[in-house]
C-alpha cells in the first residue's frame, strides 16, 4: 500500500459518518415532518379514537365505582390480612411509578448523553410519565384508611402543633412523588411551547377559539434566537436536575421496603436495583406504546425501526442488571448465613407464591435476553410480546416482594396467605382506564413527537447541508441512499 | 508498512503483549524518552522493595497494606476496561482521542494477577475465615456463620475463583486491547463490529465478576458481615477512579507536548462530567449503604459501621464524606471549572488519593478496630504498585499511537464540541 492510498483510507476511514442511519427516514423535508405529526391534532377525530377512548373511559369509571366503594365501606373490602397490610395498592403504586421513569429517562438522561434518537420519543414518554405518575399517586392516597386525613402528611402549620415525621420513608414518597410529577410537567411543558407556537401558527383563522388556547399556552413564543438560546439552557438545566430526581424517587420509593428490617426488604441493594427495574419496565411500556401508535398514526419514517432497535437495547441492558440484582440477593441471602434471610428467599422459590415468582423470573430473566439476537430486537412483533410480558414480570416482581416478605416473616404464628378480592383487581384495571384516557386525550391534543427536536436532528439542520449542491438537490440524493447524515 | 501487528516475546508479553507499531501521524505518537515509564517503574520497585522491609518487621500490617494497594490498582484497571467497553457499545464518538489511555491501561491485569501472589501468602493474616478452628465443630472457637460459608469461603476456591476473574478480564482487554491496535495498522473495517460484541458479552461478565470479587477481596475481611449493594460500591469507586486516571494522564502528555491538540477543553469537560455524576453515584451508593443499615439497626450489619465509627474511625468516616463527596460535587460542578486543565489535573489526584482512601477505610479497622491511623507501609505499598502500574501503562503508551489513529469517529472525536 502506497503513503498515498494510505493517507487516502486514512481519511476516508475517519469521515466516519458511513455507518450512521438517519435518525429521521424516507428522505422527508422539514414541512413533511410538521404536517406528519400536526395533522392528527387538527384533523376530524377518527372513529377507532372514539372507540379505544369510549373502552378507557370504562376502565376509568370501574376505577371511579371502585375507589368510591371502598371510600364508603373502608379498606377492609380489599384482601389485605394482618401480616399482609401491603397489597395489590402498593404493588400498584411501584409499577405505575416505575412506569413513569422511563419517560423521564428518555428526556433527561439521554439528553445528557447526547443521544439523538431520543427526540423521535421524548413527548410521548413523558406523557406517559406524567398520566403513570397520576396513576401512581391515587394508590398511596386511597390505601389509607382515613382518606380525608391525608393532608396531615403535609407540614403545615396547624392549630395542634403536630407535624409529620420526617424518618418515615412514607413521608418522603409524599415529597420525592409529588416533585416528581411538578418536575416532569414543567419539563414536558417546556419542551412543548415551541410545538404549541407551530400548532397556533397553523390555525385557520376561523377557528378562533382554537387560536386562542394555543397562543394561550405558547406563552407568545415566536421562535427567535434570543428565545432558544434561553429555551436550551433552561432545558438543559431541567434535564440535569431530572437526572438525579429520577434516581432518586426510586430509591426513595424503595427505601419504603429496605429501611424495615423485614427478611427481603432489608437489604442494601434495594435503591440502584429498583431503578433499573422502572427503567426496564418504563421502556416495556414505551415500546408497548410506540409500536401501536407509530402504525395506527403512520410515524413509521420518524419512529424508525432503528429507534425501536436502541430501546430494545436497553431494555436487555437494565433486564440484565435486574436479573444481576436477582443473583445478588439470593447469593447474599445464602452468604448472610441469617436463616429468617435464607427462608425467604427459599419461600419465595418454593412456597405458596412460587408461581408469582416463576412469572416474575420467566419474563425478566429469560424474555429480555432474545434481544441478544439483531434479528429479533427488529422484529415488531417480536419486541410488542416481549414489552408485554416485560410488564407483567416486572408487576410481579413488585408482588413477590411485597407479598412474600410480608406473607412469612420472623414468627410463624403470624403466617398467613393474602388472596386479593374483586376490588382490588377492579382498582387495578381501572387505573389502566385512567391511564389510557390521559393518553388518549393527549394523543388526540397534543403533538405526539416533538416537531421542533425532530427537526433540529435531521440532515438539514445542519449549516454546511446545501453546500454540495447549492440548491440541496446533490445532499438529499444522499439522504435517500441513506448514506449523508449531514456534513460535508 | 507493516500491513499487521506482530506478538511480543513471551517475557515482555506481560508488560505489553505486541511488539511496537508504526504510526501514520506525529502528532498521534509518543515523543518523550523513556525517563516517563522508566522513572515510575523504578520507584515502584523500590518502594515494594522497602515494603518487603516492612513484611518482615510486620507481616500482618504489610498483608492489609498491600491488599488495599493491589485492590487499588485493579479496580482502575478495571474501570478502565468498563471505560472502553462502554464507549464501544454506546459508539461513543467524543471519547475516541482519550482511548487508548484506558486501552493501555487494561494491560495491568496480567501484572496485577503475578502480584497478588504476596496476598495468597498472607491469606492466613487477611482473611479470618481460613482460621481452620472456626469451622472445626469440635473446637471451642468453632463459628457455626462462619461454618455455614465455608462452601463459598474455602481457600481453593476463593483461588479458583481469583484465576477465573483474572482470565476473563485479561481475556476482555486483550481482545480490546490488541484488536485496537491492529486497527491502528491495518485500519480493518470489521474491528469496530467486533469490539462491540466482545463488549457486549464483556460487560454482562464483567458485571458478575468485579461484584463477586469485591464481595472476596473486601467484604470477606470481615466475613460476618454483608450487603447486597457492596458490589456497585466497589464499581461504582472504581469507575469514578479511571476517569481520574485518563483525564491525569492525558494532561500529563499534554503538557509533555504531545498528543497535539487531538484532545481539547471539550473532552475534559466531557471527563469532568462523568468524574462529577460518577462523584455523586458513588454518594449515592454509599448514602444508600450506609442510610439502610443504620435505619434498620439490625446487630450482625451495624456492626461494621459501628467499627467505622468509634476509636478514631469516625476522623476518617467525616473525611470520606467530606473529601470523596462534598468538596469535589462543589468543584466539579461548573462549566468553567471541568475546561481548566490545571484544575482537573488536581482534582484527578484528588480523586486517586480519596479513591485509594475508601479502600483504606473498607479494609483497615478489621485490622486496627481500636486504633484508626496509618501506617508507612499503606503509603509505601500503595505508591509502590500504583507507580509501576501507572509505569507500565505508559510504557505500552510508548510502543503504539496515542490516539486509535484510524478509528472511524477519529475526525468527530477531535472536531467534538460539547453543545
Amino acid at each position: 500500500m502506497s503513503t498515498a492510498t494510505t493517507a487516502k483510507t486514512v481519511a476516508h476511514a475517519g469521515d466516519g459518518y458511513h455507518d450512521d442511519p438517519p435518525l429521521v427516514a424516507g428522505n422527508l423535508s422539514f414541512h413533511e415532518v410538521t404536517e406528519m405529526v400536526a395533522v392528527h391534532t387538527e384533523k376530524k377525530t377518527p372513529l377507532a379514537w372514539y372507540g379505544a377512548f369510549s373502552l378507557a373511559n370504562i376502565g376509568l369509571m370501574i376505577l371511579l365505582l371502585s375507589v368510591a366503594y371502598l371510600f364508603w365501606n373502608g379498606v377492609g373490602v380489599w384482601g389485605l390480612n394482618n401480616p399482609v397490610g401491603w397489597g395489590y395498592a402498593i404493588v400498584n403504586f411501584v409499577f405505575w411509578v416505575g412506569i413513569g421513569h422511563a419517560g423521564t429517562l428518555i428526556s433527561a438522561i439521554l439528553y445528557l448523553f447526547r443521544q439523538q434518537w431520543r427526540t423521535a420519543i421524548n413527548r410521548s414518554a413523558e406523557a406517559m410519565t406524567l398520566f403513570a405518575v397520576i396513576c401512581a399517586l391515587l394508590f398511596p392516597t386511597i390505601h389509607v384508611g382515613r382518606v380525608w386525613a391525608i393532608y396531615w402528611t403535609l407540614p403545615i402549620p396547624n392549630q395542634m402543633e403536630m407535624w409529620p415525621q420526617f424518618k418515615s420513608p412514607l413521608l418522603w414518597d409524599v415529597f420525592a412523588v409529588s416533585v416528581y410529577f411538578t418536575v416532569s410537567l414543567v419539563f414536558w411543558y417546556v419542551g412543548l411551547i415551541p410545538d404549541l407556537a407551530t400548532l397556533r401558527d397553523r390555525t385557520p383563522a376561523t377557528k378562533k377559539l382554537r387560536q386562542k388556547v394555543l397562543a394561550f399556552f405558547s406563552l407568545g413564543w415566536s421562535g427567535a434566537n434570543r428565545h432558544w438560546r434561553n429555551y436550551e439552557k433552561a432545558y438543559l438545566l431541567l434535564a440535569a436536575l431530572a437526572t438525579p430526581l429520577v434516581l432518586s424517587v426510586h430509591s426513595v420509593v424503595s427505601f419504603d421496603f429496605a429501611v424495615s428490617i423485614i427478611p427481603g426488604w432489608h437489604t442494601t441493594i434495594f435503591p440502584p436495583y429498583f431503578v433499573a427495574g422502572a427503567i426496564f419496565s418504563g421502556f416495556g411500556m414505551v415500546m408497548t406504546l410506540m409500536v401501536i401508535a407509530r402504525k395506527v398514526y403512520n410515524m413509521e419514517n420518524i419512529i424508525t425501526i432503528n429507534h425501536l432497535e436502541k430501546m430494545n437495547i436497553i431494555i436487555l441492558l437494565t433486564g440484565t442488571m435486574v436479573g444481576f440484582a436477582y443473583i445478588t440477593e439470593f447469593f447474599i441471602a445464602w452468604y448472610s448465613g441469617v436463616p429468617y434471610e435464607q427462608y425467604a428467599f427459599i419461600n419465595r422459590a418454593t412456597g405458596p407464591y412460587a408461581w408469582a415468582y416463576w412469572i416474575m423470573m420467566s419474563c425478566n430473566l429469560l424474555f429480555p435476553q432474545f434481544f441478544w439476537i439483531k434479528k429479533l430486537r427488529r422484529n415488531v412483533a417480536f419486541m410488542f410480546v416481549v414489552s408485554i410480558f416485560v410488564n407483567i414480570g416486572m408487576w410481579f416482581e413488585r408482588f413477590v416482594i411485597v407479598v412474600t416478605s410480608l406473607h412469612r416473616d420472623y414468627l410463624p404464628s403470624s403466617w398467613d396467605y393474602y388472596v386479593p378480592t374483586v376490588v382490588d383487581v377492579a382498582t387495578f384495571i381501572g387505573s389502566f382506564g385512567l391511564f389510557f384516557t390521559l393518553f388518549l386525550i393527549f394523543l388526540r391534543f397534543v403533538p405526539m413527537v416533538a416537531i421542533a427536536e425532530v427537526k433540529m436532528v435531521m440532515p438539514q439542520a445542519d449549516p454546511h447541508f446545501y453546500e454540495h449542491g447549492g440548491d440541496g438537490h446533490g445532499a438529499a440524493h444522499e439522504v435517500k441512499a441513506g448514506k449523508h447524515t449531514g456534513k460535508a | 508498512m507493516a500491513k499487521t501487528v506482530r506478538r511480543s516475546s513471551p517475557l515482555t508479553w506481560l508488560a505489553d503483549p505486541l511488539q511496537p507499531t508504526e504510526a501514520t501521524g506525529a502528532a498521534f505518537r509518543f515523543t518523550g524518552d523513556m525517563r516517563w515509564w522508566l522513572v515510575p517503574v523504578l520507584i515502584g520497585a523500590a518502594l515494594l522493595v522497602v515494603s518487603l522491609v516492612g513484611w518482615a518487621v510486620d507481616p500482618r500490617q504489610f498483608y492489609f497494606s498491600y491488599l488495599v494497594g493491589w485492590v487499588f490498582c485493579v479496580s482502575l484497571a478495571l474501570g478502565a476496561l468498563y471505560f472502553v467497553v462502554i464507549q464501544h457499545l454506546t459508539k461513543a464518538r467524543w471519547s475516541v482521542v482519550v482511548r487508548r489511555i484506558p486501552e493501555a491501561l487494561t494491560w495491568a491485569f496480567p501484572i496485577l494477577a503475578l502480584l497478588a501472589i504476596p496476598i495468597l501468602i498472607g491469606m492466613h493474616d487477611l482473611f479470618h475465615w481460613t482460621h481452620h478452628e472456626l469451622i472445626d465443630p469440635e473446637s471451642p472457637a468453632y463459628d457455626p456463620v462462619l461454618a455455614g460459608k465455608a462452601p463459598y469461603l474455602n481457600v481453593p476456591f476463593f483461588i479458583g475463583r481469583l484465576v477465573f476473574y483474572f482470565a476473563v478480564w485479561t481475556l476482555v482487554a486483550y481482545r480490546l486491547y490488541t484488536r485496537s491496535i491492529r486497527q491502528d495498522v491495518t485500519g480493518d473495517p470489521e474491528i469496530p463490529a467486533l469490539q462491540r460484541k466482545t463488549s457486549a458479552w464483556g460487560l454482562a461478565l464483567m458485571a458478575v465478576t468485579t461484584a463477586f470479587a469485591s464481595y472476596d477481596l473486601l467484604m470477606s475481611l470481615d466475613p460476618h458481615w454483608f450487603s447486597t449493594i457492596f458490589g456497585v460500591y466497589f464499581f461504582g469507586g472504581a469507575f469514578l477512579a479511571a476517569f481520574a486516571f485518563i483525564t491525569l494522564s492525558a494532561i500529563l502528555l499534554q503538557r509533555g507536548g504531545m498528543l497535539g491538540r487531538t484532545v481539547t477543553a471539550e473532552h475534559y469537560h466531557d471527563l469532568g462530567k462523568f468524574m462529577f455524576g460518577f462523584t455523586v453515584f458513588w454518594a449515592y451508593i454509599a448514602f444508600s449503604q450506609y442510610m439502610l443499615i443504620w435505619y434498620g439497626n439490625l446487630p450482625e450489619e451495624t456492626v461494621w459501621y459501628r467499627h467505622r465509627l468509634e476509636h478514631g474511625w469516625e476522623a476518617h468516616s467525616a473525611v470520606l464524606l467530606f473529601g470523596h463527596f462534598v468538596i469535589p460535587f462543589w468543584a466539579l460542578i461548573s462549566r468553567t471549572a471541568k475546561r481548566i486543565p490545571a484544575l482537573m489535573a488536581f482534582m484527578s489526584v484528588w480523586v486517586l488519593v480519596l479513591h485509594w482512601f475508601d479502600y483504606h477505610w473498607i479494609a483497615m479497622p478489621v485490622l486496627h478496630p481500636e486504633q484508626a491511623g496509618f501506617h508507612w507501609l499503606d503509603f509505601t505499598c500503595w505508591l509502590g504498585l500504583f507507580a509501576l502500574t501507572f509505569g507500565l501503562c505508559f510504557y505500552r503508551l510508548s510502543r503504539h499511537s496515542l490516539v486509535p489513529e484510524r478509528d472511524p469517529y477519529l475526525a468527530r472525536s477531535i472536531e467534538f464540541v460539547n453543545a
